[in-house]
C-alpha cells in the first residue's frame, strides 16, 4: 500500500502502525498453531477447538506412519546419499513427533528388499506430507481463512 | 521400546489404505458441514480408485 492510498483510506501513518501492531500477535498466534500442528499431528486444530479435524488428522497421520513403520519402510535420516534421500527425509520429518517414534520403533532398521518395505516408505512419506498440509491448514484457519 | 508387529499388505491393500485415509482427511479438512464432508469423501475415494486402477490397466501392456 503506497502512502497516498493509506491516507485516502481514512487512516494515516499512525493508524497503519496501530493496525500492524494488532496484526502481529494474531500472526504469531497462527504461527504457533501451525508449528504445534506440525510437532504433534492435530494439535494445531485442537488448540483452535476444532476437535473433529484434530482427531482425524491425528488418526490419519498416526495410521499411515504406523503402517509404514510396521511394513519396515525406510525412515530417512539427514545423512542421505542423494537428493531423493534428502527429499524423503523432509517428507518423513513432516510427521513431527511421529518421526522420532518411527525411528525408535524401527529397531532392526528398514527392509526394502521386499515390496512391503517399499510401500511402507511411501506411506511414511505420505503421512509427513499430509501432516504438513494439515499444519498449513491450522495456520490458515488461525489467520481467519475459512475452510 | 517394543517393536511394532510386522504388517504385510499387498499393493492393492496398501493403495486402498492410502485412498481411504487420505479421502477422509481431505474431506474433514476441506469441508465444514457433515453432509458435504461425506459427499467429498465418497467422491474422492471413488476417483482415487478409478484413477489408480485405470493407471494400472494402462500400464498392463508394458508389464511383460
Amino acid at each position: 500500500m503506497d502512502e497516498q492510498s493509506q491516507f485516502s483510506s481514512g487512516g494515516g501513518p499512525e493508524a497503519a502502525a496501530t493496525a500492524a501492531d494488532e496484526k502481529t500477535p494474531a500472526e504469531s498466534r497462527a504461527m504457533i498453531f501451525g508449528v504445534a500442528g506440525w510437532l504433534l499431528p492435530g494439535l494445531g486444530h485442537a488448540l483452535q477447538l476444532m476437535w473433529g479435524r484434530a482427531l482425524i488428522v491425528f488418526l490419519a497421520v498416526g495410521l499411515l506412519a504406523g503402517a509404514g513403520t510396521s511394513m519396515k519402510g525406510n525412515v530417512f535420516t539427514r545423512d542421505g546419499n542423494d537428493a531423493f534421500d534428502k527429499l524423503g527425509f523432509i517428507a518423513d520429518l513432516g510427521t513431527g513427533s511421529f518421526y522420532l517414534l518411527a525411528r525408535a520403533l524401527e529397531k532392526d532398521g528398514a527392509d526394502v528388499s521386499h515390496a512391503d518395505g517399499d510401500y511402507g516408505t511411501r506411506l511414511l512419506a505420505t503421512a509427513g506430507v499430509l501432516n504438513l498440509l494439515a499444519a498449513l491448514h491450522a495456520y490458515e484457519a488461525a489467520r481467519g481463512r475459512k475452510a | 521400546m517394543t517393536a511394532l508387529p510386522s504388517l504385510e499388505l499387498t499393493h492393492f491393500q496398501t493403495f486402498l489404505l492410502f485412498a481411504v485415509v487420505i479421502s477422509i482427511a481431505f474431506g474433514f479438512l476441506g469441508r465444514r458441514r457433515p453432509k458435504d464432508r461425506v459427499k467429498y469423501i465418497v467422491w474422492s475415494l471413488l476417483l482415487f480408485l478409478l484413477v489408480g486402477i485405470g493407471i494400472g490397466w494402462a500400464m498392463f501392456p508394458f508389464s511383460r
